[in-house]
């Protein structure tokens, strides 16, 4: 197929390289504000180039043709695709230019569609840009070298952060596909928020007795090592060679040797809040998340202890007639190389401490949805009866209010939270069947219930268990007497409504876990979005993997989720993981930095720069090209010029900064 | 006359700047043609050399984009650019040079508005200040160029 | 990357400490067969100090034995011969002219503009006339400032009071600038002044008739850290001091001791010997050839190097406090090259020099600039 549009220029030919530019329309997206017949003419005119056109949309198989055949026909030395982001079709081209002989290093893009088309209107100047980075394109080509991948070797075990269902489901995953998997948690059990829940949206399934199961099975896993109480401490090494030191706290309790009878939690003279029911109730200082924790053990928390050194107490110990119980346990540091990571660190509640117009977390009877998560439980703090937290009656008005935090850009958290639609017709359904006499209202924005079989269980609590509906924002809640006041809008009618309620359930927003931004430093991972939420390396088509080769990304920790959401996400990520520990090599990219021997005199300025350790100096600097992630920081710091970047180095710059500069008459061959 | 139009240079870090000005892209935000951007690998790979000679070569302000502190691809690089662009600024008024012709801005990969504001401020600023030398009181350059031509014969 | 690094004269020592000059007698079997009788040279000084001149007794005995192979037909220093001989010389009857000093009055470009046509070669001797000098550092200044804090208000140019016109002192030129800028030079021999070594290599080239490529630079490629027999250990910048401020250890890089030390971007071919003395190195042998400008390197290197801890966002006022600490950064980093690296000075702008530090000749028509205000 010849091209429909956009005939070939051909200047006359010159020793040299032979440069062709490939300019795309792509549609109308480019040609639509950028003349694209002039950006072919005007490059045609650049010194360097031999060929240069025009075409509908590069990226079809026919425009690739084109570009092809192009390359044989003239003998190209070098390709400038004019398109859109590198970051969309720079492995098509240089895919391309490979199947037609070229190096694929010898093909770059000139980015005109984000970079240019997209931003500007039509007109000159939006051209004359758009000639301005082809030009800067052609430079950097010139002065690339062909250069091939480096391959290197990697280590075939799999680090999975977070013990959450995310996190649970990958290390199965990879598990089962043969590969050594560590299992980091940093409280005592896996589980994580899945293990709180009551029931499950939208089939009503027991949370636990459908999780359990699997933390069981991950624990007895023969290729899962199980590291709770652990964090990840130290992150080095790069894609499939990471080195991880992880910090495991003691729990002073031997779980081999732990039956579980509990004595010591019952002597134990401390009681904090338990966090497992959300400070609902209280626990002693040695003490067990929840029965079926895995491991199964009691851990003793160093902080609420009375004093372990010296000792103060050791009634527990007194107490153990296993003698599970060592105050000397230490910490451990766990040092392992790891190929791939996969990062599922969860969510945590936006603290309803920060909503001071829901009470700011001083009225008790205004709980969090995993407040009433427990509430609900059978093996919650009511035991399965609900009973609101200040007086233990048995609430008769409930509100639910969704949204809270959530959607509210100017107070709080933008974004939807997406699970809360679900879960809250879940509360208030499950409220009405525990309490038939009871009335549930429920103040919502919007119902978003996307997802196999939640519309239906929505409509179902609306109609089978007359849920009231209310259409609109809580304007304040307040105390009074043993009642909490809601005021509220209801937009469809226009009134104004006050609810006297026994108990109001907020539906906070999602947030993510604490911690997870140093964590994320450790990781190299660049960029956490702007809430904090890991960042993927691209949001639709790379939605498993950061820009850290090698960790992957499940579960919450990218976004709010629902429990299936996270654990197709996580086995994604299990997937992604697999592919990389079962190939023989990997390719490492070669534009790495390189030294000039001649000029270098050992000064060694570039060595602590180098975030990788990559550069060692004895009579010369010398780059292991393995570690070198290609970031020039060495290049820049090198005072003599003898340390440069392969197909970045100051000359391309000077020259593609020229080309930027220059008026498009300067520039012509003649 | 016409207005002014600056040219700048924006040497912008492929992982978070280059990635924010893909999103100013795809969100269609608009913003002034006068920057040309490069793609480096990190904001530390930019060197004061680069950026004087582009604004010798005829950019009236050159725009070093990387990204947010603690967010570095490569752990650092931004803290030796943000140095580095410290130094430079230092010494741009010794050599003729308003420092404000050379701006380092963090703009990460989710902050396409941003990148659009920032260039949209820079044209502005670079429009306010003109041409290289011309009418700015610290500039030794208008001095000598009124003083110092070589003499005729 | 330019000629000069690829043609290093055959026989220069790999390494450089001050190489010996290797003396050559007519008789033997000399490669001197460019020269039929006895090579010509001439020697000038313009903007100097004089230090170039004395320069050639650094090389110390063989000094005779150079002296005794060439035929000195101009040099104000040393022999009788004026302008009007030098004048009356056939063009291109002298070999080589060495001339040491900035350009920085009217008579310096008349002189150095003669020599040019009355020499084959024209060398720039010492870091003036490579790179500008530390007279260059006026450039800082306008002439206007300069003259009027000498000579005091309300000065002006001309003969002494009753003296006839043509006494009147040269003029001023607006700015101090390299030989290269004024007139095409073919070689270099840099230093401040040039260290015996460098001579030593520049005159066993000549003689022997094997000399590099135009262009070339007597002085090594490879930074002096390579020659300097200093330790580096932590490559950090703590702190940065002044030479007055610190003692040095003896043992210790002068940089990690918090010295701005310019070896790292400054031609290695002295042997370290200010560093070796505990001074910092102050660049005099010039950029290495790759380093482009050499205070934006330095800037770049420098910056690089200092930390105040963990790299992060609480130790950047730290850091700041260190980057403040760097004062003078002109007379620290261009302290020989003003006119050759300070960018978008107006004059290089006119005198066409791009990018990098370049050595190629560059003709320059210091006649024909625009004539405008001033003093004239």
């Amino acid at each position: 197929m010849s091209p429909k549009s956009g005939d070939a220029i051909r200047p006359s030919s010159r020793h040299g390289p032979r440069i062709g530019v490939f300019v795309c329309h792509c549609g109308h997206n480019i040609a639509g504000t950028v003349d694209v017949e002039k950006v072919a003419e005007a490059l045609a005119r650049y010194p360097g180039v031999v060929y240069s056109t025009h075409y509908d949309y590069m990226c079809s198989d026919p425009g690739q043709e084109l570009v092809k055949r192009a390359i044989k026909e003239h003998r190209l030395t070098g390709v400038v695709v004019a398109a859109c982001s590198p970051s969309m079709h720079e492995p098509t081209f240089r895919t391309a230019g490979e199947e037609a002989g070229l190096n694929p290093y010898l093909v770059e893009i000139a980015n005109i569609r984000e970079h240019c088309s997209w931003v500007h209107e039509a007109g000159p100047a939006t051209t004359d840009k758009a000639i301005r980075i082809t030009r800067a394109a052609v430079e950097k080509v010139r002065g690339n070298h062909p250069l091939e991948p480096l391959q290197i070797g990697h280590a075939e075990k799999c680090l999975v952060i977070g013990g959450g269902i995310a996190g649970i489901q990958a290390a199965l995953d990879v598990a089962e596909a043969g590969y050594e998997v560590l299992l980091v948690e940093k409280s005592p059990t896996i589980g994580g928020h899945m293990a709180q829940l009551s029931e499950t949206f939208p089939t009503l399934d027991c949370s636990q007795c459908i999780l359990t199961p699997k933390m069981v099975e991950a624990a007895r896993h023969p290729r899962i090592r199980l590291l709770t109480y652990s964090e990840v401490e130290e992150v080095s090494g790069f894609l499939g060679n990471y080195h991880v030191r992880i910090r495991k706290k003691p729990t002073y309790v031997d779980p081999e040797k732990c039956n579980l009878c509990g004595d010591c939690e019952e002597v134990c003279p401390v009681r904090v809040p338990n966090e497992f029911d959300r400070g609902l109730s209280e626990r002693g200082a040695i003490y067990i998340p929840f029965p079926q924790a895995v491991p199964s053990s009691y851990t003793l928390d160093e902080e609420a202890c009375l004093g372990l050194e010296p000792l103060r107490c050791s009634e527990c110990a007194r107490v153990c007639e296993v003698g599970a119980i060592d105050y000397d346990m230490q910490e451990e540091i766990i040092e392992e190389d790891v190929g791939a990571i996969i990062v599922a660190t969860g969510f945590e509640l936006y603290p309803k401490e920060e909503m001071a117009e829901y009470g700011a977390g001083r009225i008790p009877d205004v709980i969090d949805g995993l407040e009433f998560e427990r509430i609900l439980s059978a093996s919650g703090p009511t035991g399965g009866e609900v009973r609101r937290p200040s007086d233990g009656k048995v609430p008769k008005e409930v509100v639910f209010i969704q949204c809270s935090g959530s959607r509210d850009p100017e107070l709080h958290k933008p974004y939807c939270s997406k699970i809360c639609c679900m879960y809250t017709a879940k509360h208030a359904l499950l409220y009405r069947h525990l309490v038939p006499d009871g009335r549930a209202y429920v103040f919502y924005i919007d119902i978003r219930a996307g997802g196999k079989g939640y519309e239906e269980f929505v409509a179902r609590a609306m109609e089978e268990d007359r849920i009231l509906y209310l259409r609109g924002k809580v304007a304040k809640v307040f105390r009074e007497g043993d009642k909490v006041v809601v005021w509220g809008v209801d937009t469809l009618t226009g009134k104004r409504v006050e609810v006297k309620a026994d108990l109001v359930v907020l539906a906070q927003a999602i947030v993510p876990s604490p911690g997870v931004t140093e964590l994320a430093q450790r990781l190299h991972m660049s960029c956490l979005d702007e809430h904090g939420f890991l960042k993927e390396a691209h949001p639709k088509l790379r939605p498993l993997e950061t820009l850290a080769g090698g960790v992957f990304i499940a579960g919450a920790a990218q976004a709010p989720k629902d429990i299936p959401d996270a654990v197709a996400q996580a086995s994604g990520a299990a997937a992604k993981a697999i592919a990389l520990l079962s190939a023989p090599a990997l390719v490492h990219p070669p534009e790495v930095a390189i030294v000039d021997e001649e000029l270098c005199s050992g000064c060694g300025i570039c060595a602590p720069q180098c975030p990788y350790s990559a550069i060692t100096v004895e009579e010369v600097a010398e780059v292991n090209e393995v570690l070198c992630e290609g970031c020039g920081a060495c290049a820049a710091a090198c005072p003599s010029g003898a340390m440069s970047l392969r197909n970045l180095t100051d000359e391309q710059v000077l020259a593609m900064v020229r080309a930027a500069l220059k008026e498009a008459a300067e520039v012509t061959s003649g | 006359m016409a207005e002014f139009e600056p040219k700048i240079v924006a040497f912008l870090c492929r992982w978070c700047a280059y990635a924010g000005a893909d999103l100013a892209g795809t969100s269609r935000l608009k913003y002034p043609p006068n920057v040309v951007p490069i793609r480096v690998p990190c904001s530390g790979r930019v060197e004061p050399a680069w950026v004087v000679d582009a604004l010798r070569q005829g950019a009236d302000g050159v725009l070093i984009g990387g990204c947010h502190p603690g967010d570095c691809h490569y752990v650092s690089g931004n803290y030796k650019a943000r140095r580095r662009v410290y130094l430079l600024k230092k010494i741009l008024p010794e050599l003729g040079i308003e420092p404000d012709r050379v701006r380092l801005e963090w703009v990460s990969a989710s902050e396409g508005k941003r990148f659009a504001e920032v260039v949209a401020d820079f044209v502005a600023e670079l429009r306010a200040l003109g041409p290289i030398g011309a009418g700015s009181d610290a500039s030794r350059v208008t001095r000598d160029e009124e003083s110092t031509a070589l003499r005729g014969g | 990357m330019r000629a000069e690094d690829e043609a290093r004269p055959k026989g220069s020592p790999d390494s450089m400490g001050p190489t010996p000059y290797v003396a050559r007698h007519e008789n033997s079997a000399s490669p001197v067969t460019r020269h039929a009788s006895r090579p010509k040279i001439a020697v000038y000084w313009t903007g100097s100090c004089g230090g170039c001149d004395v320069s050639f007794l650094e090389v110390g005995e063989a000094i005779v034995d150079i002296l005794s192979q060439v035929e000195i037909v101009f040099w104000p220093a040393l022999a009788d011969p004026k302008r009007e001989d030098l004048e009356a010389m056939p063009p291109g009857s002298i070999d080589v002219a060495l001339i040491n000093g900035t350009i920085r009055t009217e008579e310096n470009v008349e002189m150095v503009e003669l020599l040019r046509e009355k020499a084959k070669l024209v060398v720039a001797y010492g870091a003036c006339a490579h790179l500008g000098g530390v007279p260059s550092l006026a450039n800082l200044s306008t002439r206007e400032e300069i003259l009027g804090e000498v000579l005091g208000e309300g000065w002006r140019r001309g003969p002494p009071p009753g003296g006839p016109e043509e006494d009147a002192p040269p003029d001023l030129l607006p700015r101090a600038l390299p030989l290269s800028q004024v007139v095409r030079v073919d070689y270099t021999v840099p230093g401040c002044p040039p260290p015996a070594g460098l001579i030593g290599e520049f005159f066993n080239a000549f003689l022997s008739g094997e000399m590099p490529e135009p262009g070339y630079v007597f002085a090594k490629a490879k930074a002096l850290c390579e020659e300097c027999p200093r330790t580096r250990e932590e490559r950090v910048l703590k702190r940065i001091v002044r030479p007055h401020e610190l003692l040095p250890d003896p043992e210790e890089c002068l940089l990690d001791q918090g010295l701005i030390c310019l070896g790292p971007v400054t031609r290695g071919g002295c042997n370290a010997a200010c560093p070796q003395a505990g001074m910092p190195c102050t660049g005099c042998l010039g950029p290495t050839p790759k380093a482009g400008d050499p205070g934006l390197a330095m800037i770049s290197a420098l910056a690089s190097l200092v930390r105040a801890g963990e790299e992060g966002e609480e130790a950047i006022p730290k850091e700041d406090e260190i980057l403040d600490q760097l004062v003078d950064l002109i007379g620290t980093l261009y302290k020989y090259g003003v006119p050759t690296f300070c960018p978008l000075s107006p004059e290089r702008e006119r005198a066409g020099v791009r990018g990098k530090a370049s050595p190629s000749p560059v003709p320059s028509q210091p006649g024909r600039g625009r004539r405008k205000g001033g003093a004239a």
